[in-house]
């Protein structure tokens, strides 16, 4: 059962040490270091894509939340390791800081004038699958994160292997493909970690 | 990637196939779960609200009086009527009940022949059919002997759901559309989230979590659905004591009084669907 499947304890940085080698010196990226301190290595998916920019009703900017404060991607997207989709937190957990923070800046007062017409701002979806596909946030978390033992405080580095590195945009981009390919191979070079190869797990 | 994946690895995908099962490398049967389901025909009283709830699950369209009398009807779950002979007396005159869905064959005889293979056996024991690698070439349906695979004559979004009605879609399954064949997937959206549910407690599976629309609905209570993987399930009890045995052609039983039989097993195509036979008071 797939409920039962041991994840096997050898990691496989044997077989794809050259891979792996490669892989860091390509991307001297933070994702290299912290997964090594996981208990599994994943295989990170390979491949870009250059997303049209998305007009946000209002600039938000990543960049400053996660790399200047250090706020956690779940602190907002507080549904991914819950449900499906990871959400958009709602204007109240804006407000839970922007009630005190930065209130003379422009887009916070735009913010609180939303709030104040007890509105939300129309946000709009970045990355979106098609209908006929299922995709989980709570079992990839669970999978990639949690049982992973990797440190939570380092969740945004998971949350790359999909989004890219959203720490460095202000509104977020699409900038990873998120077609089929793309995840299969990502799917076929996990195997180990249970990922499933099964049409059905996916296509609806 | 993927397109040459399947083309390089097209033996193995035939093998699966044409063996009739899903084989890891060793050449073992590694079902993960073994959905299977028994209808039991003394409870049935042909009411469908099993086909009324698998409407209402799956998306299906309604096609209109004449596109039906076409036959283009798309009733994953369908009630047949067999008339009794005239002369006989009440109450046993009258019609007798069979609802007819997929199968779920063990040997389905739709895979084989499918040219792109877009329907194929799950490690759940299932028959896929993947809509989006379906080219409609209508092979699978014609191969099949129980006529439960319907195909998409026509574009029916706009029609089978007009404003405000495409709001009860489900969104746990794909509306399909002109040129693609579909059938009864024992609801595969409720078994995936019921699977999904104990991946994320780290538990398996419970008896009676997967529960396709047509067992929900049923008021008599006579489909019951489970996994005969698990020895506990009621479904496994129920095919102990029928003494309903998988992958043989012809049913030895110890006690041939027991109800249990499927439909077209001497095709050898192993159904996944156990029914009990009617009790008639003159037989």
């Amino acid at each position: 059962m797939a409920v039962n499947k041991q994840i096997p304890a050898h990691n496989r940085r044997g077989r794809k040490g050259l891979a792996w080698v490669l892989g860091l010196a390509v991307c001297l990226v933070v994702i290299a270091p912290a997964a090594m301190a996981a208990k599994y290595d994943v295989v990170a998916p390979g491949g870009s894509h250059d997303g049209e920019d998305v007009e946000q009703p209002i600039e938000f900017p990543h960049n400053i939340h996660v790399k200047d404060n250090d706020i956690n991607c779940m602190y907002c997207h507080t549904y991914a390791r819950r449900s499906k989709v990871a959400g958009i937190p709602p204007t109240s957990k804006c407000m839970g800081c922007h009630k005190m923070v930065a209130t003379d800046k422009p887009r916070i007062k735009k913010l609180t004038e939303y709030w104040e017409n007890k509105e939300s701002p129309p946000w709009k979806k970045v990355t979106d699958l098609p209908d006929f596909v299922h995709f989980t946030h709570e079992v990839h978390l669970k999978t990639l994160l949690f049982d992973r033992e990797f440190p939570v405080e380092n969740a945004k580095e998971i949350c790359a292997l999909c989004h890219g590195e959203v720490e460095n945009m202000t509104v977020a981009k699409k900038v990873k493909p998120l077609n089929m390919g793309w995840c299969v191979n990502c799917h076929i070079e996990n195997q180990e970690l249970g990922a499933p190869g099964d049409c059905w797990k996916c296509h609806k | 990637m993927s397109l040459d994946n399947i083309l390089n690895n097209w033996s193995d995908y035939r093998k699966a196939a044409e063996d009739g099962g899903f084989y890891d490398s060793e050449g073992n049967h590694p079902y993960e779960h073994r959905w299977t389901m028994s209808i039991n025909l003394d409870l049935c009283n042909g009411c469908n609200a099993c086909s009324t709830a698998c409407y209402a699950e799956n998306n299906l369209a309604f096609v209109g009086k004449e596109r039906f009398e076409k036959g283009h009807a798309m009733n994953w779950m369908r009630i047949e009527r067999y008339w009794d002979d005239q002369e006989k007396d009440y109450p046993e005159k009258g019609a007798s009940f069979l609802p007819m869905m997929c199968q779920q064959c063990g040997s389905a005889t739709c895979e084989p022949v499918c040219p792109v293979a877009a329907t194929y056996h799950t490690p759940d024991g299932l028959n896929a059919q993947v809509y989006n690698r379906c080219i409609g070439s209508r092979y699978c349906s014609n191969n099949c002997p129980y006529r439960v695979r319907y195909f998409n004559f026509y574009s029916y979004y706009d029609d089978a759901w007009p404003e405000p009605m495409q709001q009860q879609l489900n969104p746990d399954i794909s509306v399909r559309d002109k040129g693609v064949m579909e059938k009864c997937t024992f609801c595969v959206q409720r078994i995936r989230s019921a699977k999904e549910k104990a991946k994320m407690e780290d538990r398996a599976v419970r008896d009676g979590e997967a529960m396709p629309a047509c067992a929900q609905s049923c008021p008599t209570s006579a489909i019951v659905f489970g996994d005969t993987l698990d020895e506990n399930s009621a479904i496994s009890k129920l095919w102990k004591k029928h003494q309903v045995k998988r992958n043989v052609a012809h049913q030895d039983k110890e006690n041939p009084e027991m109800r249990g039989y499927r439909i077209f097993e001497e095709l050898n195509v192993d159904p996944s669907v156990m029914y009990l036979e009617r009790v008639r008071e003159d037989v």
